[in-house]
């Protein structure tokens, strides 16, 4: 079996799948301004990591995963609670809650001689695509070799897909009304329920193969690129979708051939280059958007569509503008 | 548990550093910026890698603590100071920026850490320690540091107080009546930054955003004025951190960023119940009297 089909192959498609799943419900984070929820839950879950390492005994990654969701979950629970009982804003809620679990992880860690969990500190807070790799055996064809990570990816990914789809019409209402959802009953609470547990799956899944770093990128950045030319959830849930499938690819043999590119010693971290390639290209998707936007006003005829361009972005500053960006908090 | 000279030293190191971190956090929640904390010291991990590289490329040494802080600190004032502009951006808003530049900065952070594990000189070793901080490794020469960096940030909160309490109450009117919000914006970031860079070696990349954000929290479930609020968190800050190492000598093994933080939870915990509480008793007296006046 060539380097291809053993490294490569794998880690593109543990990443396409953390990519699917992430960046799917990453669209409604962004829409109801929660991107951060994605930091804060790729934090909270160590405590739940060791918990379910030493209530098992085992580092099955079915113990570790179901830890993992549990304590991501309680944190944003409490997160919500916190908030409604402060109002110090939903941010700080979520810093402290954060912290407090990531805390308690790491006590967890060093006294309950979980050190052979071998929970390397690095490589919770990178994450490595390189550990996900098809081992080489005569005997089992190359789709029964994959890792269990892939597996869970590709569950995380299908779940992601069927709540988004199942249930559009009441999460649309949802971000961008509340109050007629409450009041019409179009959208029962349990669909949000429903987003809340796929997407802690999604992160928690993604987490566990990809490391917190390209887990907060690829909730954040995708939807984040497609915003400035969405005219509809629908448009910017696939467009997020397809053009960071590209980015993720590019930037991951960007890493794994850094010494033909980067005359770099040896291949550089994947899962930290692909989250810069996502974020750099959040501005530049803006800048895009406003030169060719300045294009189509020039078309209409003289000075008009300047100012049309510059209107449309002092609207975009004001929070009472009548277009996408108008969301109650 | 013996009390050496090293842990006095370690003692009066921690709370001095909750003290200001509290303050600092107190004027950075009014502000609205709780988590460009978090940023901040995820940024600062790119600068600390970029600050090996560059020390071991000029052949003065990987570990020079001055190369590591100038390059923590600028990559993490670099970060924070982003946050604003990519927030404008349409449709991005400050949770959008934030998470963006944490998945940029902690990102190359990331590509450059791997080259630094490979560096063949081997003097890399202690650099991981900074992802949870180690404060038992604390020296005279940081006490030292930690001490003028407190004066530093006590002169300028002072001299600051009043501007940023305007800043972060009403923008506008600030801005109308010919408040400079930009240089003081600035000026609450270098503060920001400072503090989380001066906290890396104390608590770790992400226990430093508790040290900042919890107890002024606490602080400010209290109703009072934004003075005696960052003299609240100051307090509660440093009892904090004392609390927490004194916890994690006791114990040996529990680590003092960990400590510390989840002192400071525990009291924001009880503070919380105990306002919910309050509130409760005093809406019950309130409907009691309410019912008096009725009868009456």
């Amino acid at each position: 079996m060539n380097a291809f089909l053993s490294i490569d192959l794998p880690a593109v498609l543990a990443a396409t799948l953390a990519l699917v799943a992430c960046g799917t419900l990453g669209n409604w984070l962004v829409l109801r301004k929660e991107a951060l929820a994605a930091d804060a839950i790729a934090h909270a879950v160590l405590p739940g990591l060791v918990a379910g390492y030493l209530v098992t005994g085992t580092r099955s990654p079915w113990a570790m995963l179901g830890g993992a969701a549990c304590a991501g979950l309680a944190a944003i629970l409490l997160a919500r609670v916190v908030t409604r009982a402060t109002k110090t804003g939903a941010s700080t809620a979520l810093g402290i809650v954060f912290t407090a679990f990531f805390a308690l992880g790491v006590l967890l860690l060093e006294t309950q001689g979980a050190r052979q969990v071998d929970l390397d500190p690095s490589c919770v807070l990178f994450g490595s695509l390189e550990t996900i790799f098809v081992a080489s055996r005569a005997d089992a064809s190359w789709f029964a070799t994959l890792p269990t990570s892939i597996w869970t990816l590709a569950a995380a990914a299908s779940i992601a897909v069927a709540t988004t789809v199942l249930t559009f019409k009441e999460l649309s209402i949802r971000a961008f009304d509340p109050a007629f959802s409450k009041v019409s009953g179009a959208s029962p609470r349990w669909t949000d329920d429903l987003r809340l547990i796929a997407t802690t799956f999604a992160i928690v899944a993604a987490f566990e193969a990809v490391g917190s770093v390209l887990v907060i990128a690829l909730v954040a950045c995708p939807a984040l690129i497609a915003a400035p030319f969405a005219r509809s959830v629908r448009g910017q849930i696939v467009t997020s979708l397809l053009v960071s499938l590209p980015i993720v690819i590019v930037a991951y043999f960007a890493a794994a051939q850094a010494e033909r590119i980067f005359h770099a010693p040896h291949a550089l971290n994947a899962s930290g280059m692909i989250a810069a390639f996502l974020a750099a290209a959040v501005p530049i998707a803006h800048l895009v958007h406003r030169v060719v936007s300045r294009d189509n006003g020039g078309n209409m005829g003289g000075n008009m569509g300047g100012n049309m361009g510059r209107n449309m972005r002092e609207n975009a500053r004001d929070p009472k503008s009548h277009d996408l960006n108008r969301r109650p908090a | 548990m013996t009390f050496g000279a090293n842990t006095i030293l370690v003692l009066a190191g921690c709370t001095l550093f909750g003290a200001i971190a509290g303050s600092v956090g107190t004027f950075v929640l009014a502000r609205r910026r709780a988590l460009v904390s978090d940023v901040a010291g995820h940024a600062a991990l790119l600068g600390i890698a970029l600050g090996f590289l560059a020390g071991e490329a000029l052949g003065i040494g990987g570990r020079s603590p001055l190369v590591l802080l100038v390059g923590a600190a600028s990559t993490a004032f670099l970060a924070a100071v982003l946050v604003p502009p990519l927030a404008r951006l349409r449709r991005v808003g400050d949770d959008g920026a934030i998470a963006t530049l944490l998945a940029g900065f902690f990102g190359l952070g990331a590509v450059f850490f791997s080259l630094v594990q490979s560096h063949g000189s081997g003097s890399q070793g202690g650099l991981s320690k900074l992802f949870f901080g180690s404060a038992a490794a604390m020296t005279r020469a940081d006490l030292f540091m930690l001490a003028v960096l407190s004066i530093g940030v006590l002169s300028a909160l002072l001299f600051c107080a009043r501007g940023f309490a305007t800043v972060a109450f009403d923008e506008d009117f600030a801005r109308v009546s010919g408040v400079p919000v930009r240089a003081l914006d600035f000026a609450l970031t270098a503060l920001l930054v400072s503090v989380v860079v001066a906290g890396l070696q104390i608590a770790g990349v992400v226990l430093v955003v508790a040290l900042l954000l919890t107890p002024a929290a606490t602080a400010r479930l209290a109703p009072a004025s934004i003075r005696r609020t960052a003299v609240l968190a100051a307090l509660l800050g440093g009892t904090a951190a004392f609390g927490g190492v004194l916890a994690s000598l006791a114990t040996d093994s529990i680590p003092t960023g960990s400590a510390m933080t989840l002192v400071s939870a525990t009291i924001f915990a009880a503070a919380l119940a105990l306002t919910a509480l309050r509130s409760r008793v005093s809406r019950a007296k309130r409907a009691t009297r309410n019912i008096e006046d009725l009868r009456a």
